[in-house]
């Protein structure tokens, strides 16, 4: 069994969603009562991959929506039920979607083991950054020279370039992809200074500075509150992948020659025939999917249950490679630009 | 929109880094000074409310027992836990010093008491296990698992191996409503609807003095609607039909 646990990217969002499903409790209630709303196991459904293997998987929605984020304590209870019910339910590998990896991550949620009567196994869940981060450098390196970028003479910029997702994708473009420069952008300079030692390559540069010599930006962070982007100093061609979350980054960046991709999100073969992804918007619905929530179906498929994707900075090119030639085989792929989703409304 | 929602959320994100940081060890969770007037003051209530709550819980398992004569031995079983239960919490206010308010929580049970009799009365089996075994107890369960975050060292250990009992009450009563369900749905229905709200009412009632004990009435609901939900997804009710009974409590 796989695991998907996801949110609604709204709190009107969620309560039109609760609304469709039967919910009505929740539905016609207010903030507070989602507060107190307990996870609830939407969907079940059976996946059949492009190598015949059959899997059993379930989505779980955590009843989080954005708008708890000014409330820690609540936005900490609602991941960690959420996993406990994955837990209780016998899932053996649950991807951690949207918001939910975050706030484990940024709110330390490691230190909270023990939930009611059950004590929580990490090995049972993964946040599936090494996929997305495999996945966004596919986009990258299939995209570019689709709009006439040259790999080889490109500068690439990664926004948030010490994340997990980051770092990874950093560590992929400077080993795999022999592109001409790598920029190294984020808030913190010390980690900043680490990476580029691990990296042995790459120049620490400001958004500022990096944007106008960028033939690709890739986007793993939120955007600096001030920043105003001039697009007119945007090189042009120019693409940029937006590897963050929630996805809004095409709002900011329309212009001729500048081509905004939704990072980190693939297509399966075939129709799945669940319900799920619709609650994540995606543009097809029945074949698209965070790329996070696909590294739980490939690691079912493969039999590998294990936390795969754990904690900071521990995604090594031999764990994309894995990740990435069993996505293949099970018939996953990156969305290009061709698959341009339309603008999500929130 | 969707940028500032992003970068709100993200500030937001960091911001309460410092906060995670500063209760890093889960056992200086920001614990309340047990030693004050005030804390003593709410836990006369709050520990009042317990220590009736499980005499109750006793005598309705012997009452119920009254209506399935088969289960007695069981069931005389769970009453003789609810009894250790009410002798533990009862050394817990007396390890704070403090006098238990029981007039106070007699007052607090006496809606649903006068339900439960009524119920008993005409022998209507459904409505008591609905009203104990899974109402009374996911409260208790609830309430157990929010205290124990924050109880001082004693009541700690005690309410800790109340809660593995409290699991097994649950799990009594949902056994037999599962049986039996076929027969008693719309019994289980009606009587939710009758008597959920008035949990409900109990919770804000107690949740000022609740505070006071650090104990969050948004984190006693959302324990509760948990404790609540996963007993009637046991008993085999779906999805719809359980937002249809939650649906009581928040009218």
């Amino acid at each position: 069994m796989f695991g998907l646990i996801g949110h609604s990217t709204s709190f009107e969002d969620a309560k039109r969603k609760a609304s469709l499903l039967g919910f009505d409790h929740i539905a016609d209630g207010d903030l507070d009562v989602w507060c107190t709303a307990p996870p609830q196991l939407v969907e079940n459904v059976e996946v059949k991959s492009a190598a015949g293997i059959s899997i059993e998987g379930s989505y779980i929605d955590s009843c989080f929506v954005p708008e708890m984020l000014s409330r820690f304590k609540t936005a900490r209870r609602k991941v960690l039920n959420a996993m406990e019910l994955a837990q209780k339910k016998g899932i053996n590998i649950t991807a951690l979607g949207g918001f939910t990896s975050i706030i484990f991550e940024n709110f330390n949620l490691l230190q909270h083991k023990q939930i009611r009567n059950t004590s929580l196994e990490w090995e049972r869940f993964t946040t599936g950054n090494t996929h997305t981060a495999w996945v966004i450098c596919k986009q990258l390196e299939k995209n570019a020279p689709r709009i006439g970028i040259d790999l080889k003479k490109a500068t690439v910029a990664v926004i948030g370039a010490t994340g997990d997702i980051g770092s990874a994708v950093c560590r992929w473009l400077i080993n795999k992809t022999g592109i001409s420069e790598l920029l190294l952008v984020a808030r913190q300079q010390e980690p900043l200074a680490l990476l580029q030692k691990e990296l042995d390559g790459g120049t620490i540069t400001s958004l500022d500075e990096a944007l106008p010599q960028a033939d690709v930006v890739v986007w793993v962070a939120s955007m600096p509150k001030t920043m105003v982007i001039d697009t007119d100093h945007l090189k042009k061609p120019c693409l940029m992948i937006d590897g963050g979350y929630p996805k809004n980054l095409d709002e900011k960046f329309q212009g001729e020659n500048i081509h905004v991709l939704k990072g980190g999100i693939v297509e399966f073969f075939k129709d799945i025939g669940w319900n799920m992804m619709e609650l994540a918007e995606m543009q097809n619905p029945q074949r698209e999917m965070f790329a996070c929530f696909a590294e739980a179906m490939i690691l079912e498929f493969e039999k590998c249950h294990t936390n795969f994707s754990w904690g900071r900075n521990n995604i090594s090119l031999e764990k994309m490679e894995f990740i990435g030639a069993a996505s293949l085989k099970h018939g996953f792929s990156a969305i290009g630009l061709d698959k341009q989703s339309k603008v999500l409304t929130v | 929109m969707h940028n500032e929602l992003k970068i709100t959320d993200m500030q937001i994100l960091e911001s309460s880094k410092k906060t995670t940081e500063e209760s890093a060890n889960p056992l200086s969770l920001n614990l309340p000074d047990f030693t004050t007037d005030s804390y003593k003051d709410a836990y006369s209530r709050i520990n009042a409310i317990v220590i009736e709550g499980e005499q109750e819980a006793h005598d309705n398992y012997i009452s119920i027992a009254t209506l399935i004569p088969t289960e007695l031995e069981e069931l005389t079983k769970l009453a003789r836990m609810e009894m250790k239960h009410k002798k533990g919490f009862t050394a817990c206010g007396r390890n704070l010093g403090v006098v238990a308010d029981m007039e106070f929580a007699k007052k607090f049970f006496s809606k649903l008491h006068g339900n439960f009799q009524i119920a008993l009365k005409k022998g209507n089996l459904t409505t008591c296990l609905l009203i104990q075994a899974i109402l009374i107890e996911a409260f208790a369960i609830s309430a157990y698992n929010v205290y124990i975050r924050v109880a001082d060292p004693f009541a700690k250990k005690i309410t800790e191996g109340v809660v593995k009992d409290e699991y097994l009450h649950l799990n009594y009563g949902q056994e037999w409503l599962k049986e039996n369900l076929s027969t008693c749905k719309k019994e289980l229905m009606e009587a939710n609807k009758v008597n959920l709200p008035l949990i409900k009412k109990m919770l804000d009632e107690v949740a000022d003095d609740a505070s006071v004990l650090a104990m969050d009435r948004e984190e006693l609901m959302e324990e509760f609607m948990i404790a609540y939900q996963d007993t009637l997804m046991e008993i085999g009710l779906d999805n719809r039909e359980i937002a249809r009974m939650a649906m009581a409590a928040i009218v």
